[in-house]
């Protein structure tokens, strides 16, 4: 079994080209010519990866696809007796069709551990959601030991941090010149077997290297948020202004939603064509104010104030009471960055033990 | 349910349907799979997700008790997309559902003792489920009195029961909320007939569902009374999407509706975060 | 503009909204973001929290939007106002909202700034590291930054937003009061349009292909839309109604043209070019393009701009028999 390999840059899209033959390799990359933006997509010869900053968008729609048909379904009348209906319903999961792996290369660990959040709410409950669950199965992580922390990181404040491979597959450390990259779990192990003749291992230097950087980053200190979160949030659920002063600045545009690598609230909706159409399973935001609109016309969260008080109750709250005490957040602090007012969900966190929201 | 797969309902079809109001409609449903229908098994007070392809899914309660099991019967109150189409589902026509969800009522706990339920026009079906299922067995509980009130004698569901349920032992105290031609009953809204009927809370259970200001009222009136909030139980709405505690959408706080509830105590209730 | 004009521009706002407050029951301006690079609105309702209004080129939100957006920032007070920092293109949008009379004239305390243009964040980041940003100030026309790396200058022809090199209306068209010097204009209402006579310049396919490309990164988060302080369906925006249902929740890119294409259909001849759903945009589309098409054509056709005479009617808000160009 090969446990560490050593990429040269320069070889970079060589081995990525090597693991595409066999599995479906996901990097970050540059969507379009003079965007900021790096995003996760499908690697293909001649794709450059780009692994020295931070995506804009998680690699979520890997194992949560923005919008996926969960069923198809076909309304067939009785050419004999019109009035007679019957429908035929297509579940895709019957399909026992093992697809190829999936690799996540390049992902941080702000990025992977959003994952721990998902994998708890769509395979550890009591129902288990089938479709996430195949892709699961089958997805790797080789993650980077991040060394580019900014302004509106905070990984290492909600129980992670820059060096963090809880629930990754193998580590990428980058080096100078390259890469040292190394398996970390059994399932992961055929991953760097398949490279064969490219599996360089790397020399005593290099591994020196990888393993100074990996210790530094992991030795930066946590800087927690106050223990007692959970119980200071609901005993400050009901104070109306301090979640006012949180909130006023708020567009309720829900960018911060599509942007997190924890949310993953959905809707379904049926569309129909026809006779046929299909069940969809597709993003939703509880920052959306009809959310959780009643038929009967009430909406239990009418305001963004209720909404993004929720929403910071189930990250920093409601997850960490139902999981043991994890939180709902990675920190990689995409919402603050992204948010078209700059709304900061750490200061939001730190004052609900204060007296008031230094929020702004 | 689909044990392999919960987003996937089982397809069913509709075998009778009675209009009984102008806007509720009760529909008695199959499973298609007769070997599924026969091994379904489900607790009173537990919903299921009712499907119209190409429309949507809605949530109700499994209005039928488990002691009868010949169908499946929901009573749905047409007020949106998905309502709207099931309401001119008819006998033959295909419906999906996705059931047992949620946790039903603790009915064990309540043998013993007397019961209590109080309903407002749709609110009445939740109740239906525990009440039959109590009539079926009928020497476990005590006294069972239902307050069951409407807007008019027309938004008054299940008037061809009335008979049925007194039969089984029932005290039926049935009110509405105005004089109307024809009517020879009582008049007045559901809290005050409560307040006049003044049932004592020593070993009583106390289970409210209907519009949100009848339960509000009725809830006062039960404090009044002397209820605790554990003997008081409620059904909770919410909207819900996936119905199996995934989609995120039902939070009360860290509970989800369709998982631990739609049932809840009020006790219960008054550790959650304050969000109905 | 210089720090020491930054910090005289900051002392003459907290003077002039400490001289107003007894009036006013809120004041909408920027303060601090999360870092050197940012702003945030902030809500001043007391004398102690003046101090934390700023004006600087990284004052980029447009803060009328609040105004009218539910739940809409208006005294409870009525003989009070509620006062709003505004650059050049956000009292446009002042003056549209007024004219479709979403808010009164009256109930405004206007606070302009003559503007040299906001710091576009993304374009920034194309040119350094993201971190360790220790100051950030403008000066002689650059952007000047220190960072982890040393000291960095960047033109500010590079790093501004795309908005700010075509800007028309640098001074505030309304206000109340106006803190710092009368700004030049960049460019004339003539020479504008050049991002779009670019593209209408070129052939069809290719114009088909820009917004291919550009549309089909649009993850229908409706930021754009919630930024914009002139989209007040709000709840009743037609992406998201189910009864009559206008979009369905697949994800091609002919959903994504649809509601683009209608939310810019709904500003036309309202839309005044303020470039915040550009600005919010995750995904980085210059969605404020669609808009300017829309524009270019109402000023040929209908002569009107947008946001600019407080006394128009918006042509296509109005019918007037006596219109001869159409």
């Amino acid at each position: 079994m090969t446990g560490k390999v050593y990429i040269a840059q320069p070889d970079l899209e060589k081995v990525l080209s090597k693991l595409a033959g066999n599995m479906d390799v996901w990097v970050p990359a540059a969507p379009a010519n003079g965007k900021w933006g790096v995003e996760f997509m499908p690697y293909h010869s001649g794709l450059a990866p780009i692994l020295n900053r931070r995506s804009s968008l998680p690699p979520k729609k890997v194992l949560l696809p923005q919008m996926e048909a969960l069923l198809r379904f076909e309304y067939q009348k009785d050419p004999q007796d019109p009035s007679k209906v019957t429908l035929r319903l297509d579940d895709p999961t019957a399909d026992s069709l093992t697809s190829r792996p999936v690799l996540v290369f390049g992902a941080r660990p702000c990025d992977t551990r959003g994952f721990l959040t998902l994998d708890r709410t769509f395979t550890n409950g009591p129902y288990v959601d089938a479709y996430y669950r195949k892709r699961r199965e089958n997805t790797f992580f080789a993650t980077l030991v991040c060394g580019e922390a900014d302004s509106a990181c905070f990984c290492s404040s909600v129980g992670s941090g820059p060096a963090d491979m809880e629930g990754s597959d193998l580590r990428l450390i980058p080096v100078e010149d390259g890469y040292v990259l190394e398996t970390l779990t059994e399932r992961a192990a055929f991953i760097l077997d398949s490279l064969e003749s490219l599996a360089l291992p790397p020399t005593e230097i290099q591994e020196a290297a990888a393993k100074q950087i990996n210790d530094e980053i992991s030795s930066q200190p946590a800087s927690g948020f106050p223990p007692g979160t959970v119980e200071a949030f609901r005993g400050r659920f009901e104070n109306l202004g301090y979640w006012q002063e949180a909130v006023e600045q708020c567009l309720s545009c829900g960018v911060c939603t599509y942007v997190c690598p924890t949310c993953y609230c959905f809707t379904i909706t049926d569309e129909m064509k026809n006779l046929e159409g299909a069940r969809l399973r597709s993003w939703d935001s509880c920052m959306f104010s009809h959310y959780t609109s009643e038929a009967s016309g009430h909406n239990p969260r009418p305001t963004k104030l209720e909404r993004y008080r929720n929403r910071v109750g189930h990250k920093f709250s409601y997850i960490p009471t139902n999981y043991d005490g994890m939180i709902g957040c990675c920190g990689c602090g995409r919402c603050i960055r992204l948010c078209p007012v700059s709304i900061d969900i750490r200061k939001v966190v730190q004052g609900l033990k204060e007296e008031t929201c230094e929020c702004a | 349910m689909n044990a392999l797969n919960p987003y996937c309902p089982d397809l069913a079809t509709v075998q009778e349907v009675i209009q009984e109001t102008h806007n509720i409609r009760t529909l008695r449903i199959r499973l298609n799979d007769e070997e599924k229908m026969q091994d379904f098994s489900f607790r009173p007070g537990q919903v299921g997700q009712l499907s119209v392809f190409g429309v949507g899914e809605s949530t109700f309660v499994i209005n039928s008790p488990p002691t009868r099991k010949d169908y499946l019967q929901f009573s749905v109150m047409r007020v949106g997309e998905v309502t709207k189409r099931i309401h001119e589902l008819n006998a033959g026509d295909p419906i999906g559902v996705r059931a047992p969800l949620g946790n039903g009522f603790a009915y064990e706990e309540m043998k013993g003792r007397d019961i209590l339920f109080i309903g407002g026009g749709i609110g009445m079906a939740p109740l239906r489920t525990l009440l039959l299922h109590m009539i079926d067995n009928r020497t476990d509980y005590g006294d069972i009195t239902v307050i069951y009130g409407a807007r008019s004698p027309q938004d008054l569901c299940y008037t061809y029961e009335f008979d049925e349920w007194r039969a089984g032992g029932v005290n039926l105290v049935l009110t509405v909320d105005a004089e109307f031609p024809g009517w020879t009953g009582r008049v007045g809204f559901v809290p005050t007939v409560l307040k006049e009927e003044s049932p004592a809370p020593d070993n009583r259970i106390a289970i409210t569902c209907g519009p949100p200001i009848m339960i509000k009222f009725v809830l006062f009136g039960l404090k009044e009374l002397g209820y605790e909030d554990h003997q008081v139980l409620t059904t909770l709405e919410k909207r819900m999407k996936c119905g199996v505690g995934i989609c995120g959408r039902c939070n009360l706080g860290p509970k989800y509706v369709c998982l631990d509830g739609p049932v809840f105590s009020l006790d219960q209730l008054g550790k959650m975060v304050p969000e109905l | 503009m210089t720090n020491t004009d930054i910090k005289q521009l900051c002392g003459l706002l907290h003077e002039q909204v400490q001289a107003a407050l007894p009036e006013l029951e809120t004041v909408i301006g920027w303060t601090q973001g999360y870092d050197l690079l940012h702003t945030t609105p902030v809500f001043v309702r007391d004398a102690n929290s003046i101090s934390k209004l700023i004006w600087n080129p990284f004052c980029s939100q447009n803060l009328t939007g609040y105004l009218v957006k539910t739940p809409a920032v208006q005294a409870t007070d009525k003989a009070k106002k509620i006062g709003v920092c505004v650059k050049g293109c956000d009292s446009r949008s002042l003056v549209a909202l007024i004219q479709e009379k979403f808010v009164s004239r009256d109930s405004l305390y206007i606070l302009g700034f003559p503007c040299h243009g906001v710091i576009d964040w993304h374009r920034v980041m194309l040119k350094v590291p993201a971190t360790g940003i220790q100051a950030a100030t403008v000066e002689d026309g650059q952007l000047i930054l220190e960072h982890n790396g040393g000291l960095q200058r960047l033109e500010l022809a590079d790093v501004l937003a795309r908005k700010c090199l075509r800007c028309v209306y640098p001074n505030p068209v309304i206000h109340d009061t106006l803190i710092g010097k009368v700004a030049t204009p960049l460019v004339t209402v003539e020479n504008a349009y050049r991002d779009v006579e670019g593209l209408e310049q070129q052939s069809l396919a290719e114009r088909l292909d820009f917004w291919r490309s550009e549309l089909d990164r649009c993850m229908r988060c409706y930021a754009c839309r919630n930024a914009c302080p002139l989209c007040v369906c709000q709840e009743r925006c037609i992406a998201e109604t189910r009864e009559p249902k206008w979009l369905t929740q697949y994800m091609s890119i002919s959903e994504k043209y649809l509601f683009h294409f209608i939310h810019a259909l709904h500003l036309a001849g309202r839309c005044t070019e303020c470039g915040e759903c550009e600005r919010v945009c995750p995904m980085e589309i210059p969605v404020t393009l669609m808009k300017e098409e829309l524009s270019k054509i109402i000023r040929e056709l209908l002569g009107y701009e947008a946001g600019v005479n407080l006394e128009a009617v918006p042509p296509l808000l109005t019918f007037s028999p006596d219109e001869t160009s159409i």
